[in-house]
């Protein structure tokens, strides 16, 4: 677009900015909730009881309990062990291998390994959670189909494994999203550049690293970006699967945050920990924003 | 593309995945469809719709309701509030928009969790804790990322059309009716699409804002019945949970044609 005058638009912008007005107005609302949020990291207002009423001012406290006390740091690392193998290990390289795959692949299976993958993704977050614990457990199909018949005793996954089992939950629930995007990004790739490829003798290796990854860079920082963000802050399916538990093994910064706000009803420490996350965030957010800006 | 074809080799290996991907449905519909269902995973020795039946009567039934009209409300109002933003934030040259809408969107990465104690407050002020209340409220968190794809797509609307249009006497109206939502349609399917799951999967917000048990959306109610102690009826909850999860993904296959291209927009662009 140039920078031009478009007389439909300048003749009409009173009209334009009054559709813009609903928006501004839930926008508003949006940076208010927000800055509220921020306030509170700095006060100890509870869920309950007189601290829900006569709240006060306490400063940093909130922030500096983030690292003198037990539970902040562990969650982290959990929560880093469970993004970098469910997100980016687990969702993004089986979708990108997946689109890759499938993109030479005639249409009925393409479409029926689609559909299956879509189920996962497609499907509420409470019932995948409800799916994979009856799926692990005990008397599930795990045990089942493998462990019994090759000889051992039933494992009980879910108490046993808990941080892989929700990894492995999670990468069959959002593979999905990488294997779209990513296929869309491969649609995106000339069909000229990688024929050129094949006619200078590229192997199907060099053509996927050498040339369609570096095409699709862009995307797949975007798809990173996205991704690891979502894993980041996702909460429903653990908190069904396990509750954080057992113990704290599967405590991500997002269960971590419900349990401390609306368990333990400490909303001000709740809320430093919302922010902190939001630090995390920002800071992840820019450094794939870098990658995806900046040409090699 | 390749024209060699895949080998068989990669045929078994993408058949034995997708067998895989699916298998823990077994456990689902096993039980859904057997009315003596003990929540084992076993061939069912009874067959029939009973549980279906329990599904969609009394409470599960209102539940139902509840999570469509909280799921289209988001979405609708969403997509209104999104489209009629977005076309202005699209063509006019508004300075630092780009940089605004990612902030936006960075913000909204924000847990939920974080910025619940603040609208729970506000909504409690202002009388807003029922369906409409979630129905606001889910449009505000999901404002910011509707915003941004809603843009991209009518970026890639070419403003020679608009031009065109214009010459032959159009009005705005006209011109955004007939040329630019036409042209932006996957788009827009894809952004409602994603709003309705969203909104129909939405749990924390809903559990908060639901006083009563009339008002419960499935996803409340059957994390409730799930926690349950005692005899947990698993017939009922698996098909419940089959029903739950059926419009999400009959609004996808309705939208599958558009969502493969609407999908290409959500890539570079920001």
């Amino acid at each position: 677009m140039k920078n031009q005058v478009n007389p439909w638009l300048t003749g009409n912008l009173y009209v334009l900015v009054i559709g813009m007005l609903p928006a501004i107005v839930l926008i508003g609302a949006l940076l208010y909730f927000t800055a509220w949020a921020f306030a509170f990291s700095f006060t100890d207002l509870a869920l309950v009881g007189r601290k829900s009423v006569e709240w006060s001012w306490v400063g940093l406290e909130n922030f500096e309990r983030l690292f003198t006390r037990r539970g902040f740091l562990e969650s982290l690392w959990t929560t880093v062990i469970f993004v970098f193998f469910s997100a980016i290990v687990g969702q993004s390289v089986l979708g990108f291998l997946l689109a890759a795959t499938l993109r030479g692949t005639q249409s009925t299976l393409r479409t029926v390994v689609e559909v299956c993958i879509m189920l996962g993704w497609l499907l509420p977050d409470i019932v995948a959670a409800f799916l994979w614990s009856a799926t692990t457990s005990q008397t599930g199909l795990i045990n089942q189909l493998i462990v019994v018949p090759l000889g051992f005793p039933p494992i009980n996954f879910i108490n046993n494994y808990a941080l892989p089992v929700v990894t492995i939950a999670n990468i069959w629930k959002g593979t999905a999203w990488s294997y779209l995007l990513f296929s869309a990004a491969l649609d995106s790739v000339s069909r000229e550049v990688v024929e050129a490829a094949k006619v200078d003798g590229a192997t199907p290796l060099q053509r996927i690293w050498l040339v369609q990854l570096p095409i699709i860079r862009p995307h797949i920082a975007t798809n990173m970006l996205f991704i690891t963000i979502w894993t980041f802050t996702y909460f429903p399916l653990i908190f069904a699967m396990t509750g954080g538990g057992p113990g704290r093994q599967t405590e991500t910064l997002a269960v971590f945050l419900y349990n401390q706000s609306f368990s333990r009803g400490n909303l001000g420490f709740g809320s430093a920990i919302s922010v902190a996350m939001l630090l995390i965030v920002g800071f992840l957010s820019l450094f794939y924003l870098r990658l995806l800006r900046e040409p090699k | 593309m390749d024209n060699t074809g895949p080998s068989r080799l990669t045929a078994i290996a993408l058949t034995f995945m997708a067998v895989i991907w699916v298998s823990p449905f077994s456990w689902l519909i096993l039980n859904a469809f057997n009315p003596l269902s003990t929540g084992q995973l076993e061939i069912p020795r009874a067959f029939g719709f009973d549980n279906f039946g329990l599904a969609v009567s009394g409470n599960a039934g209102r539940q139902f309701l509840n999570s469509f009209i909280i799921a289209a409300g988001t979405a609708t109002l969403s997509v209104v509030v999104g489209i009629s933003a977005a076309y202005p934030l699209s063509r006019l040259r508004i300075p630092g928009r780009n940089a605004f809408l990612w902030t936006l969107v960075l913000l909204r990465m924000l847990p939920s969790a974080g910025v619940l104690v603040p609208l729970y407050f506000a909504a409690q002020r202002s009388g807003l804790l029922n369906q409409l209340g979630v129905i606001i409220a889910l449009t505000i968190l999901n404002l910011p990322f509707t915003l941004l794809l809603l843009k991209n797509f009518f970026d890639t609307v070419p403003i020679e059309l608009e031009e065109a249009a214009y010459v032959e006497g159009a009005t705005l109206l006209q011109i955004v009716t007939k040329i630019v939502l036409p042209m932006s349609r996957a788009g827009i399917a894809v952004v409602w699409f994603f709003s309705f799951t969203g909104a129909w999967n939405e749990f924390l917000l809903p559990l908060i804002f639901a006083r009563v048990q009339d008002a419960f959306p499935m996803s409340v109610g059957l994390y409730a019945a799930f926690g349950q102690q005692g005899a947990i009826n698993y017939g009922f909850l698996t098909a419940f949970s089959i029903l739950y999860a059926a419009p999400a993904i009959a609004v996808y296959f309705l939208l599958r044609r558009n969502m493969n291209t609407g999908f290409a927009g959500v890539g570079v662009k920001g």
